[in-house]
């Protein structure tokens, strides 16, 4: 080494340099994201339902069943039940609070399954290329075309069948992690796709280059050159997709594969359909479940499409 | 349109289908009321009788290649296997009773909703962050998060159990009879119109949005620009420049969204109780009538497989500069 060469910086004030960067970027973000009135309005919904699905025994108590039920057959809504009661009895303000708990943890695990899965098989196919690309491509395009919600049908009796239905994990039933393993298995692909294009970009970048010269191997690169390069794209494209798990899970525990004893805001408006509410204008046991599944999904949606917008390069400003 | 682009796009879409068949081979074996696995719960089965019924379904032959080609090509000559349900109907039979309500209700909706989602969407994006965008836009992004039968119910409650003006559910008066035609048609418009106002709100929501961001990004194309330099009037500028282009994109992803309106149609059927696919595949899921599941399926992606293709060749026709 001559010693017109500067000394190398220490590896702390590197640290520091890049903790310095990633800070001011944040910074921007927030400044950027602050501006857009819909995205705050949307994140600020989610907060509250964050926090009604994380204590919901807190405003309610516990989830009512049939045997603690505190009112009458479909009571209509009054001081004692603000929300009425179903055909069993039970408060509809308990199911809905709790339900904001099952559809959102649902709703959670389901969008990381697709997401940790969608962009595996995106990164993997952009990066390598070749052989490699085309067979992972040929298999997401035909999860692009298949009527997915006919197929998630199909496939719960038979992960239900494969898993067994004492299967439980973080206090979820079987049932349960059935439609999450489900909506994971049939909507990964739009996320793999959209992964994908962004890493051809990349990949193509002088620093991916270099750190193949260097002799990084493909796992590496795409590990810590592609994927911090896609982190942008991906964080949109989760929201984007929780919204869409919540519509899911909804649709799939509406038409009867939803768990009883474990009431998502799909679940109290099947309970709703067979009992014959909206024909008997039974108005209050459907409108509780039915506006928090619209009021979160558009939440939802508004935050991811504000993130977008910002944060994904490709798609030009919206508005 | 050229030869070639034809023949691949073809070629592709046999292959999809053939490989949905093969999807759904797979998903035969696998479910829990495979054939096999039935019998074997049997205590009192001699073994000679389970090899002889074995034999009989040809389940003592490999899977591939034998099984493989006996479903293949059982499929492809239109045997579906019989219903669990409906013992002793074939699967193609129940299906194709409620063929007909399910086509009729989203082919209605598409209609409706193509025309007025593709003129809402327009106008919200030729006039963005105008008064009527705002109102409009609002409204999509509304209908657009709400699962169809969370659109249907309400109708329900309002226009059949409120003012009584609709029928809750079914497709014609149970038990009625009719002095002529007109009558018998009248009393099925009374039910199919709230079913078909559900599924064409919800298409309303998802086309206007679709459209409004494809006609922003026409806007801002030099031909538009030339168009208003030429001294023409805004709306012929949006009537015979933009529009027709933003047109475009909306022929693939009309197409590539019937999966998505299929899955909205079955729930919008269970909440009105209309016979078609849909309550179908609800009756056959809660009764595990494994081969009616499969038969539905398979209609449905094949339906939307050919649609795709339609759309591909619609838009190669439309726009010379796909045709690669």
């Amino acid at each position: 080494m001559s010693a017109s060469v500067p000394a190398a910086p220490s590896a702390a004030h590197l640290r520091a340099e890049r903790w310095r960067l990633r800070a001011r970027s944040i910074r921007a973000f927030g400044r950027r994201y602050v501006r857009r009135t819909d995205g705050v309005v949307g994140l600020a919904i989610l907060v509250l339902f964050a926090i009604v699905a994380i204590v919901p025994q807190l405003f309610v108590g516990p989830l009512e069943t049939a045997t603690t039920a505190t009112g009458r057959s479909l009571e209509a809504p009054s001081g004692t039940h603000l929300f009425g009661t179903d055909e069993l009895g039970r408060d509809l303000l308990n199911l809905t609070l709790h339900g904001a708990r099952i559809s959102m943890a649902i709703g959670l695990l389901a969008t990381f399954i697709t997401i940790v899965v969608g962009a595996i098989i995106g990164i993997v196919a952009g990066y390598l290329g070749g052989w490699a690309d085309t067979v992972l491509m040929r298999f997401t395009d035909f999860f692009l075309v298949l009527p997915t919600f006919v197929l998630a049908i199909i496939l719960a009796p038979i992960i239900l069948d494969l898993i067994g239905p004492e299967a439980q994990l973080f206090g979820i039933r079987a049932t349960l992690l059935v439609i999450v393993i489900v909506i994971g298995v049939t909507s990964w692909a739009t996320t793999a796709r959209i992964i994908r294009s962004q890493t051809l970009s990349i990949r193509e970048r002088m620093f991916v280059d270099r750190a193949r010269v260097i002799g990084g191997g493909s796992a590496h690169i795409m590990r810590r050159h592609i994927l911090p390069n896609v982190v942008n794209l991906i964080v949109a494209n989760t929201v984007l997709t929780f919204a869409g798990a919540v519509f899911t899970e909804t649709t799939l525990s509406f038409i009867g594969l939803g768990d009883p004893f474990q009431p998502s805001w799909g679940q109290v408006l099947n309970a709703a359909q067979s009992s014959g509410a909206p024909g008997l204008g039974a108005w209050w046991y459907i409108a509780p479940p039915a506006a928090c599944v619209v009021l979160v999904i558009l939440a939802f949606t508004l935050v991811g499409n504000a993130l977008d917008d910002i944060l994904n390069p490709k798609s030009a400003p919206r508005r | 349109m050229g030869g070639r682009y034809l023949a691949r796009r073809g070629a592709q879409a046999l292959l999809t289908i053939f490989a949905i068949i093969l999807l759904n081979f797979v998903l035969f074996r696998m479910m829990p009321g495979s054939p096999e696995r039935v019998l074997l719960r049997n205590p009192y089965l001699t073994q000679a009788k389970i090899e002889q019924v074995r034999a009989e379904w040809g389940l003592d032959k490999p899977l591939i290649p034998d099984q493989l080609v006996a479903y293949t090509t059982s499929t492809l000559t239109g045997d579906l296997g019989y219903s669990l349900k409906f013992r002793g109907i074939p699967v193609t039979d129940v299906i194709g009773q409620r063929f007909w309500p399910t086509i009729l209700l989203i082919g209605l909706a598409e209609a409706i909703a193509i025309v007025v989602g593709l003129a809402i969407g327009a106008y919200a994006g030729w006039r963005r962050g105008g008064r009527g965008d705002r109102i409009g836009s609002g409204i999509s992004l509304v209908l657009y998060s709400m699962p169809y039968f969370v659109i249907g119910m309400p109708l329900i409650i309002i226009f059949a159990a409120g003012f009584g003006w609709f029928p809750t559910s079914g497709m014609l008066t149970v038990g009625a009879t009719y002095p002529s035609i007109v009558e018998r048609l009248v009393d099925f418009g009374r039910h199919l119109a709230l079913p078909l106002a559900t599924v064409s709100l919800g298409l309303i929501g998802a086309y206007s949005i679709l459209m409004r961001s494809s006609i922003i990004e026409t806007r801002s194309e030099d031909y538009v620009t030339t168009a208003r330099a030429k001294g023409l009037t805004d709306g012929r500028v949006l009537r015979a420049h933009a529009f027709p282009n933003a047109l475009l994109p909306m022929v693939t992803i009309i197409a590539i969204n019937l999966g998505y309106v299929v899955a909205g149609a079955i729930t919008a059927e269970v909440v009105f109780n209309w016979p078609g696919l849909g309550t179908l595949t609800v009756d056959a899921l809660s009764a595990r009538d494994y081969p009616v599941l499969e038969g539905v399926f398979l209609l449905l992606s094949i339906t939307v497989v050919i649609a795709n293709l339609a759309a591909d060749l619609v838009y190669g026709l439309l726009d010379p500069r796909v045709r690669t």
